[in-house]
């Protein structure tokens, strides 16, 4: 309705426009053919944001805890790409844990048996508070619809009688699993004569400026 | 896909409720503090609802052995709760207005710090940190930590931890989790797939009688006795992890409802302040201190409490007479804001403070303030002008506001278009006759409040993006300037001279050290903005979750 009367001047409304202010004669806005800029040209300037020994003590709280949190075993890192050729710097690296553990030992009395993992020993001769079965392993991939009941009252047998026979094999993985960590551990625990944060393996060669060629690269 | 599975892929009512926006905000949080795997699963909770771990696992695509790290994670730090299912099956749903409570941390431990020094800080920062624990792991760490910034030789007793502890419990800021119950019903029974956590509200701020003595341990640098040390603080940690501590089971975290009870009487003081004096202040923030623990925190106004009452529960250092005491109350009672109201005579006259009406205020406030900055002050006059007077047509909000029609059609437009006043039509004759129709200008403050609300998510989300981005740009010059500086540390600690310092200093160009003094400034300014943005949510949440009317 609104562009049909085009030739009769402005176009016509189905209410009466002056009550909402619109005056005889006065142009319309043109019709907005385009979504509204992404950053539009502000007409006021924000105002300054509150100082003051509170906002500072925050600020180095907020941050300090942005830090904090990205070194607890909260923080689930992905796991680290496969590489395509073993390296000797690998013993070395730093690495994030991959496997199926959990870095923290939540209590599992107050969580849902199914959410059951391995702990992760950080350090020997630190007791085992669980032994756990790392069950529905191969169970990933199956087709859902009713066979979830199906297996919760299979996984519920297969726990009960299978439980023992699985916690020997566990800690014949244990056992084994331990001394290699305990190489590790002594590894990096003891001096080496490489500080770890000097090393670079060399695979940012090339990548980094070219700028400060004389200084030399740590 | 099975006929089976389409009923988890239907939106769960809750979620709809959850908009774009906050649903990027959880995310983003998410992801910062706990990883992207943690926020893959958070997020897809938050959008779906309430899924078993199954679904979880087939819909995110990652393993299953990440996805339950991630809901032990998520557990841990109440941002995910469980239920048992009568076919037997677990259910996992995730809590995104908890989620967003992450942004509020900071607050919650500089509060605490306010309240109950360096110790009560400490206290919640690490249930924080940690989303629960035991009362006995926070006395031992806090104490540690605290033992760190003491002079060498000094350390902090767990007493006075727990003293600290006990007083945070028990003006409940700090509260008992539910537990797992004691004894089953039926021993004979297979256990359940998950514990039905519970607790009384009666013991929720119990404190364990506890006989936790010690001290503070210093982390030692790895220097001398490292092998002697070493051997003996492993044995001590054994000690400790061998036998199950004395509150074992019993576990704390931060109960973010009281804090924010805290917030919202100390806005409430503050702007009774602004608008009168510092006295009246004091009048209203006694009267809420009486209160603490006898209102809900859902409660339209405090218990009335009396004048004589009030009278004896003034701080030591206000001396005003009791004469002048009931002027002040008659003033606050009579004030239009309502902030405080009368509701009887007796007791030499009895007084409450109108919680509601004064989250109505402080949200009101806010929008007239960001009217104002936004639009300007005569768009501000405006707007008043509509909130006092309701309804206006656009002939009287000219007249009113002494503002020429055109300018004023145009003001109204703005306001108009970005939803902070709307047109309200009331037809003159039964057949809504556009002709004979009013159009009237009203400002509604709910529906506005969530407007903003919604912005105000969108502007976190917005600032946190560019601020990961910003320091995304600079990676590789922060990586440098971090190891510059450990470089520059272990050289300090060894003995280094001044000239090799400097040489090592110098590795960071004078241009680079300008892009680093700048990102720093960039960086430090966003994440105040996103406090700052934090504290209107808050005003904004508080004033609409008052508004839904509870059966």
């Amino acid at each position: 309705m609104a562009g049909r009367a085009r030739g009769r001047g402005r176009g016509q409304m189905t209410f009466n426009v002056e009550a909402v202010g619109i005056a005889k004669g006065d142009a319309l806005p043109p019709p907005t053919l385009q979504p509204s800029p992404l950053f539009p040209p502000l007409e006021h300037r924000a105002a300054p944001l509150p100082g003051g020994e509170e906002g500072e003590y925050m600020l180095a709280l907020k941050q300090e805890l942005r830090g904090a949190m990205k070194g607890l075993p909260y923080f689930v890192k992905p796991g680290a790409p496969r590489r395509d050729i073993e390296r000797y710097s690998d013993k070395y690296q730093v690495s994030s844990p991959v496997d199926s553990a959990i870095d923290w030992n939540p209590d599992w009395r107050r969580l849902p048996r199914e959410l059951k993992i391995r702990v992760r020993r950080l350090r020997k001769g630190r007791e085992w508070t669980t032994i756990l079965i790392p069950k529905c392993k191969q169970r990933v991939a199956l087709d859902k619809d009713e066979a979830i009941k199906k297996l919760e009252s299979l996984e519920k047998k297969e726990e009960e009688v299978t439980s023992e026979e699985e916690e020997e094999k566990e800690e014949e993985e244990e056992g084994k699993e331990e001394e290699e960590e305990e190489y590790d551990e002594e590894e990096h625990e003891e001096e080496t004569d490489y500080i770890m944060s000097y090393f670079d393996n060399g695979e940012d060669f090339g990548a980094d400026s070219d700028d400060n060629m004389d200084e030399a690269v740590y | 896909m099975g006929l089976g599975r389409a009923w988890h892929h239907r939106l769960h009512p809750s979620a709809v409720r959850m908009t774009q926006a906050e649903i990027k905000l959880c995310s983003l949080l998410l992801q910062e503090h706990f990883g992207e795997i943690v926020e893959k699963i958070g997020t897809y909770l938050i959008r779906t609802g309430t899924q078993p771990l199954r679904i979880i696992v087939n819909d995110t695509g990652l393993l299953l052995d990440q996805v339950k790290k991630a809901l032990c994670v998520l557990i841990q730090h109440n941002l995910v709760t469980y239920q048992v299912q009568k076919r037997g099956f677990v259910e996992y749903e995730a809590q995104c207005k908890r989620v967003l409570r992450i942004l509020r941390y900071p607050r919650y431990i500089y509060t605490a710090k306010t309240l109950y020094n360096d110790t009560g800080e400490l206290i919640v920062e690490e249930l924080l940190l940690n989303g629960k624990m035991t009362m006995s792991a926070v006395v031992r760490k806090v104490a540690d930590r605290l033992t760190e910034t003491m002079e060498d030789g000094k350390t902090m007793d767990y007493a006075d931890v727990s003293n600290t502890f006990v007083r945070l419990a028990d003006t409940h800021f700090v509260q008992r989790c539910p537990q797992v119950p004691e004894t089953p019903e039926t021993p004979e029974a297979p256990p359940p797939p998950a514990p039905t956590l519970v607790i009384n509200e009666k013991d929720m701020y119990i404190v364990p009688r506890l006989n936790l003595v010690g001290k503070g341990k210093r982390r030692r640098s790895c220097d001398e006795d490292e092998n002697g040390e070493r051997k003996a603080k492993k044995q001590k940690q054994d000690g400790e992890s061998s036998e199950p501590p004395p509150d074992d089971g019993i576990y704390w975290q931060v109960n973010i409802d009281r804090f924010h009870q805290h917030f919202r009487d100390q806005g409430i003081v503050s702007a009774v302040a602004n608008r009168m004096d510092q006295t009246s202040s004091e009048i209203v923030r006694t009267m809420l201190r009486m209160s603490e623990v006898t209102t809900t925190s859902s409660a339209p106004h405090t218990q009335p409490l009396s004048s004589n009452e009030i009278f004896r529960s003034l701080p030591a250092g206000y001396n005003i007479g009791k004469q002048v005491l009931d002027q002040y109350l008659t003033l606050l009672a009579d004030d239009p804001l309502e902030f405080v109201g009368k509701s009887g005579d007796s007791g030499g006259g009895m007084y409450t403070v109108n919680l509601h009406k004064a989250l109505a205020s402080l949200a009101t406030a806010t929008l007239e303030s960001i009217v104002e900055e936004r639009f300007g002050s005569r768009c501000a006059r405006i707007f008043r002008l509509l909130l006092r007077k309701k309804h206006l047509e656009q002939k009287q909000v000219e007249d009113f506001a002494m503002i020429p029609a055109k300018e004023a059609k145009d003001m109204l437009y703005k306001m108009l278009s970005e939803n902070f006043v709307s047109l309200q039509e009331i037809p003159k004759t039964p057949d809504h006759a556009p002709s004979r129709t009013f159009y009237l200008y009203t400002v509604n403050v709910p529906a506005s409040a969530r407007m903003l609300l919604h912005r105000c998510y969108k502007s976190v989300a917005n600032l946190m993006e560019r601020r990961q981005y910003e320091t995304k740009e600079n990676k590789r010059l922060l990586e440098k300037s971090q190891r510059v500086e450990a470089i520059l540390a272990s050289m300090q600690a060894t003995g280094a001279e001044e000239t090799q310092l400097q040489e090592i200093e110098e590795m960071i160009t004078a241009p680079e050290r300008q892009q680093l003094e700048t990102l720093k400034r960039n960086v430090n300014k966003i994440d105040a903005s996103e406090t700052q943005v934090d504290e209107t949510i808050f005003v904004l949440e508080s004033f609409i979750e008052s508004t839904v009317k509870r059966p």
